[in-house]
């Protein structure tokens, strides 16, 4: 479980975050959603600690300030929105960095089932600089999902911190990813993930947080949060949330004003 | 390129190889001189029982031998705190060499020199020789934090800043040393100017037996930081997430890059390029894993140090050539070719 309690975030003068609680589930995809500058990604950055924050946030029953950081490391990747590499590592050298702390099994065959995991299989010679953008994405991934290979140790579950893990991928990639993600839960493990694609977040998340002016202003099960009245709310726009009747997902629709004067 | 497979294997084969290499090049080394002492004459008379003349024991033990090992260990320094320099930046054109730590360090050196012939006499016999290197040390710790306060935002190092930052350093450090050299007397003169040269050619028991510990102890401590120079490539939050104590280890690289330039610096002056050069052919060789890079970058500096020296000593003999010109001879034109080759990949 992770458990955050009154977070505040402020950076200079403003105030970026304000009482934000939150909460995320082992075997759960928890999606954090809201308009763009709401304050989701600075939400992460807190629960990761990249931003100076106060209130409380708990991983497993403990306050994360508890923890060494090789201690945290082994219970948690966090992958950032874009990450940053120096001098010319080929792409499964990268990857194993994932491993370094405490793994068990063959280091060169997990590396290797990562990267075939987000579809990076055969690039592992490839120069990590060389790569596409959604490919590095990709590559960091699975050098992130190396970091917490089996989603449950010794009894608890490990977790996957994600801002916008799909942000730069194709659509093809985006579904790869999402149930590269909805499996590592189902096997026990916990994802919180920074969510921009609402439609993507209701097909895949089984919980999500909406974000809005630095306020959490939902947060539950998707099919309680995602309604007309709350999405319209935060983003400042009029949506509607649909269901196809055979199936229970919900999908969201924009209601563009100007489209009655666009038919003919 | 190279399959990663054979990237890692390569690296550490390359251990072998270029420990043999500086066997190599130190046998050589001790062999040559302009007196015509023969390494070898003196090697069989060991092996007959028979006494080395007096000349023999001079030239060879209290002359070659020391230099030998001083080459060495100033290689070794130059090379692993250009390597960690370069992890500790995330760039590879940070060394001590061109953004002012060496300065730093040389105007501790300076100041040492000059100043310390202002303290009590007892105090002078008590400091002696270890004055200069922790002057020194002092000077290229300060450099450094310095340097990486100015250049470093959230963990986001700007090469501009670092290394117009690195000339403001080395401009003030020239200033202050001018200063030092003007109030300087005709003794210490002659130490300044031997000892800006930048050579190897004062080299004694007692330099290393100052600068030998500082610089082992730094380069041991180096290879510790493999894995956290690595995962520092991916940016300093990545780095804290993969479970390395970033602080810690910067705080741990920025003493050992002081500690082993200065004391480099205090010992032979400024040689330049070694701390550039040799971290730069090894990632291009094997790779840039500072697993294996920090050792091969100790051999290799050795080495070509090592070389250096022994050119130094033979292109005009009987008379010398400061090390410092020869280095710099041969190290700029490489880095510059390196830099043409690999102008769509090096990452400024």
């Amino acid at each position: 479980m992770i458990t955050a309690r009154d977070i505040q975030v402020r950076i200079g003068q403003k105030t970026i975050l304000q009482g934000v609680n939150f909460t995320a589930k082992p075997g759960q995809v928890t999606a954090i959603v809201g308009p763009n500058g709401s304050g989701k990604t600075t939400l992460l950055r807190a629960l990761t600690d990249e931003v100076p924050w106060t209130g409380q946030v708990q991983i497993n029953g403990q306050d994360t300030s508890v923890y060494k950081p090789w201690e945290l490391a082994a219970i948690r990747g966090v992958l950032p929105q874009a990450a940053t590499l120096a001098f010319p590592f080929t792409v499964v050298e990268v990857v194993r960095m994932g491993l370094m702390s405490g793994i068990h099994g063959n280091k060169d065959i997990i590396a290797q089932q990562a990267l075939q995991i987000v579809g990076l299989e055969g690039y592992s010679e490839r120069f990590f600089q060389e790569l596409s953008g959604g490919e590095q994405q990709r590559a960091h991934l699975a050098r992130v999902l190396c970091q917490v290979w089996e989603p449950v140790q010794n009894g608890s579950p490990r977790w996957l911190l994600l801002d916008e893990p799909v942000a730069s991928l194709d659509i093809g990639h985006q579904l790869l990813i999402m149930n590269c993600l909805s499996d590592f839960a189902r096997r026990g493990g916990g994802v919180v993930a920074v969510m921009h694609d609402l439609n993507l977040t209701a097909m895949v998340a089984d919980a999500v947080a909406i974000i809005a002016e630095g306020r959490a202003i939902a947060r539950g099960p998707v099919a309680d949060v995602f309604n007309d009245q709350t999405l319209s709310m935060a983003y400042k726009c009029d949506l509607r949330t649909n269901t196809i009747p055979a199936r229970t997902k919900s999908f969201i629709l924009p209601q563009v004003a100007s489209l009655s004067n666009l038919a003919v | 390129m190279a399959a990663p497979t054979d990237r890692r294997s390569r690296a550490r084969q390359a251990h072998i190889w270029l420990a043999l290499f500086l066997v190599a090049v130190s046998v050589i080394s001790l062999a040559t001189g302009p007196t015509g002492t023969s390494l070898w004459g003196a090697v069989a008379k060991l092996l007959a029982g028979e006494p080395l003349t007096a000349m023999e024991r001079v030239v060879l033990w209290d002359i070659r031998m020391p230099r030998l090992i001083l080459g060495i260990i100033v290689g070794t320094a130059l090379a692993v705190s250009g390597a960690v320099m370069q992890g500790l930046f995330r760039n590879p054109l940070a060394d001590p060499g061109l953004v002012g730590v060496s300065a730093g360090a040389g105007l501790g050196a300076i100041l040492a020199i000059v100043l310390g012939a202002l303290l009590p006499v007892w105090a002078q016999d008590v400091a002696g020789n270890a004055l200069v290197p922790i002057a020194a040390f002092m000077g290229g710790w300060l450099s450094t934090i310095i340097l990486y306060r100015v250049s470093t935002r959230q963990g986001r190092t700007s090469v501009a800043t670092m290394l117009l930052a690195g000339i403001a350093i080395g401009a003030l450090t020239g200033a202050v040393s001018g200063i030092l050299v003007y109030m300087a007397d005709d003794r210490q003169l002659r130490d300044l100017t031997f000892w800006g040269l930048g050579s190897l050619a004062g080299a004694t028991w007692s330099k290393v037996l100052v600068a030998g510990p500082l610089i082992g102890l730094a380069v041991i401590a180096s290879l510790l930081l493999g894995r956290g120079l690595n995962a520092l490539a991916l940016g300093e939050a990545t780095a804290a997430h993969l479970g390395i104590p970033v602080q810690r280890l910067k705080s741990a690289s920025i003493l050992i890059v002081a500690a082993a330039t200065g004391a480099a610096v205090a010992v032979s002056g400024g040689i330049g390029f070694i701390g550039i050069v040799v971290p730069h052919l090894l990632r291009l060789a094997t790779g840039p894993d500072h697993e294996t890079l920090l050792l091969n970058a100790a051999l290799l500096g050795a080495t070509l140090l090592l070389g250096a020296d022994i050119i130094s000593r033979l292109i005009i003999a009987p008379a010398e050539l400061p090390i410092g010109i020869v280095t710099a001879v041969l190290g700029a034109p490489v880095f510059l070719w390196i830099l043409l080759r690999r102008r769509g990949l090096v990452d400024l």
